[in-house]
């Protein structure tokens, strides 16, 4: 019986991590004195950052009301996501961060640098440069941006990031992945132990607390999980595609409409842990540049990976025995946009229904949501 | 066999009792803030319509529409969408491509020659292109929905209306009223806008014929021929009131449902 309570209790802790912006095991980590660096894209290496001492804080904007201070700054065509982040960030609900880390990723995170430097909001502003291709050429040139990151953090701070320190963090994340991807491969099954919904919280929460403290809970989750016996009488097995998805709910308000989530490719999601940074690697930033530019699932930054990505979606289609794919998009996401305009041929040529849905930040419209799953999972089950 | 469709949407409820795959009644009710009252409302009124005494006399019902969770008396919920296609199938067997202009939003469905629903796509997050934006633009020229209508067919020089937007459109709708432009263009402008709003979703999904309207706005005779010169194809036109075809839909899948039920080793 105890089992259960701890199987539950973690889940329940993942699921209440993911709703809010600090969790239990992040404010330990704060009163203890350790500090946090807040990082806007996957493409941030967590590890750098964790070798220099600091938690780092995958950034959402979980809890946000209202956009009235940023919309000073942005429009209502910035994608929402950063005009709520930059709120929150001027009413001073970040004050837990040492720092923040944009990319040049995406144009409208991009504002949120342009924003912070101007204002001063923290005592580090980062912007790493990312390549948008992935030739050779770039995996150098990304590690040289890298060793600009790790200085500018030595620098401001006054410390050293020593090689070992990295390997280290290094280590750790590996297993991080590796223990999260197990718990993804749990959904292969007909009847998974868990939800989609619970599953992004599991990944979500893997962002937003010390390495260590989350693998200690996933290993105990993990032990604790039948391998099968779960969920049945779905309508459908679903992948969801995307981007900065965050939120739990937003699966919820799916799998409430009779579908089970099988897999997903996202931000917070499989492109995160599907593949492993070279521990045998002599420099550790090496294997760090060449494990984000050419071995891990690319986002559509990246221009010359699509071909990798669909081999990707069709690998979990197949592996995860996936019916139909959402593709879902924040308003206004450039990057988003151009790539599920191209998806929608390509998994058109190769039969498999999709549903597209556009969305805010913040989870609304859910009237016309239900709508359009449950509609889209009546065409899946055929004739009525 | 006595089934029944109850269709609530945003703005009307609609009711459709069939009796052995023929319409007994069917019954349209304007929407209550609460749709298990305008369930409720527009049920008994097909009920009455029908000389149907009580809910125990119906072998199965089914609710769609906005608010398809929230009738209390439904045996079950199925979409809008798929009801539509059902609904539109029932009443024209060539239907390949269905437009439904809905208080709140507007969509675009392509259905396979066997009635099976191949894509739909939705306008829901903005006004533009739905029953309210029309209701909004009618109130501008301080117009019935009738009288736009013949407006619209009336007019000689269709006046331009470039926002989508509703709130934006109306400012427009206000600047060419102070020009001194025709209400009959500006109202022919103001179908314009939403058929040309409809023709992007409608080539989203592929405009197979046959193609037709359902939904309240179907009965606008000036929008529905605005539609057809910017699509270039005839509508098809109903023998029945456009804006009970998904109610029909439903209850001719609750038709369906009870006798699968009836059919030994069904479901």
């Amino acid at each position: 019986m105890r089992d259960t309570v701890d199987k539950d209790a973690i889940v329940n802790k993942f699921m209440t991590a993911a709703g809010r912006l600090v969790n239990d095991e992040m404010q330990e980590w704060l009163n203890r004195g350790g500090r946090i660096i807040g990082t806007y894209c996957s493409y941030v290496p967590e590890e750098i950052i964790a070798a220099a001492g600091f938690m780092p804080f995958r950034m959402r904007a979980v809890g946000s009301d209202s956009t009235e201070l940023s919309d000073v700054y942005l429009t209502h065509l910035n994608c929402s996501f950063v005009r709520h982040s930059l709120n929150m960030a001027l009413k001073g609900e970040y004050g837990f961060l040492d720092g923040v880390v944009t990319t040049t990723c995406c144009d409208h995170a991009r504002r949120l640098f342009d924003n912070f430097a101007r204002k001063e909001s923290f005592p580090f502003i980062g912007m790493l440069n990312v390549p948008k291709r992935n030739t050779e050429f770039q995996v150098e040139w990304f590690y040289q941006e890298l060793l600009k990151f790790k200085q500018a953090i030595e620098k401001q701070f006054h410390l050293t990031i020593s090689k070992d320190r990295i390997k280290e963090a290094i280590s750790i994340q590996n297993e991080s992945r590796r223990l999260q991807k197990q718990l993804f491969l749990l959904r292969t099954d007909k009847n998974p132990p868990i939800t989609g919904t619970e599953a992004l919280a599991a990944s979500v929460s893997a962002t937003a607390m010390p390495a260590s403290k989350f693998n200690a809970l996933l290993k105990v989750l993990l032990k604790e999980l039948p391998t099968s016996g779960g969920r049945k009488n779905y309508r459908a097995r679903l992948l969801i595609l995307g981007g900065i998805l965050d939120n739990p709910q937003y699966i919820k308000l799916i799998e409430d409409q009779g579908a089970l989530v099988a897999a997903d490719s996202l931000c917070f999601g499989s492109r995160l842990f599907w593949e492993n940074v070279d521990e045998n690697e002599e420099d550790p930033l090496k294997a760090i540049a060449r494990y984000h530019i050419v071995d891990r699932p690319s986002c559509p930054h990246l221009l010359d990976a699509r071909e990798k990505h669909i081999a990707f979606i069709m690998d979990l289609v197949d592996q995860f025995q996936i019916d139909g794919i959402i593709m879902e998009r924040i308003n206004f996401c450039d990057n988003w946009g151009f790539e599920r305009f191209m998806l929608r041929n390509t998994l058109k040529e190769k039969g498999i229904p999709f549903l597209s849905m556009d969305r805010e930040y913040l989870l609304g419209g859910t009237g016309q949501m239900k709508t359009r799953v449950q509609a889209f999972l009546e065409t899946l089950e055929g004739d009525l | 066999m006595i089934v029944a469709g109850c269709d609530i949407g945003s703005t009307a409820g609609k009711a459709v009792i069939l009796k052995d795959n023929e319409i007994l009644s069917c019954a349209i009710a304007s929407c209550k803030p609460r749709p298990a009252e305008t369930a409720e409302i527009t049920m008994r009124e097909a009920m009455a319509g029908a000389g149907v005494s009580s809910l125990n006399e119906f072998d199965w019902i089914i609710g769609t529409g906005y608010g398809r969770c929230k009738i209390d008396f439904a045996n079950d919920n199925i979409s809008e969408i798929t009801c539509h296609g059902v609904g539109a199938k029932a009443v024209c067997h060539s239907v390949r491509t269905i437009i439904d202009i809905g208080g709140q939003d507007l969509k675009a469905i392509a259905l396979g020659e066997n009635g099976k629903i191949l894509d739909f796509a939705m306008n829901d997050k903005c006004a533009a292109g739905t029953g309210k934006f029309i209701e909004n633009m009618a109130r501008s020229l301080e117009l019935t929905l009738e009288e736009l209508s013949i407006a619209s067919d009336r007019a000689k020089n269709a006046a331009t209306i470039s926002n989508q937007c509703s709130v934006f459109a109306e400012s427009e709708i206000i600047t060419l009223l102070n020009e001194g432009i025709e209400i009959d263009n500006i109202a022919k402008g103001v179908h314009n806008a939403i058929a040309g709003r409809i023709m992007t979703l409608v080539s989203k999904v592929g405009a197979r014929e046959e193609i037709c309207i359902v939904g309240g706005c179907a009965k606008n005779e000036g929008l529905i021929k605005t539609i057809e010169d910017r699509l270039k194809v005839k509508l098809a036109r109903f023998s029945i009131d456009p804006q009970i075809i998904g109610a029909l839909g439903a209850a001719t899948l609750a038709a369906r449902m009870v006798l699968k039920k009836n059919i030994p080793g069904g479901s």
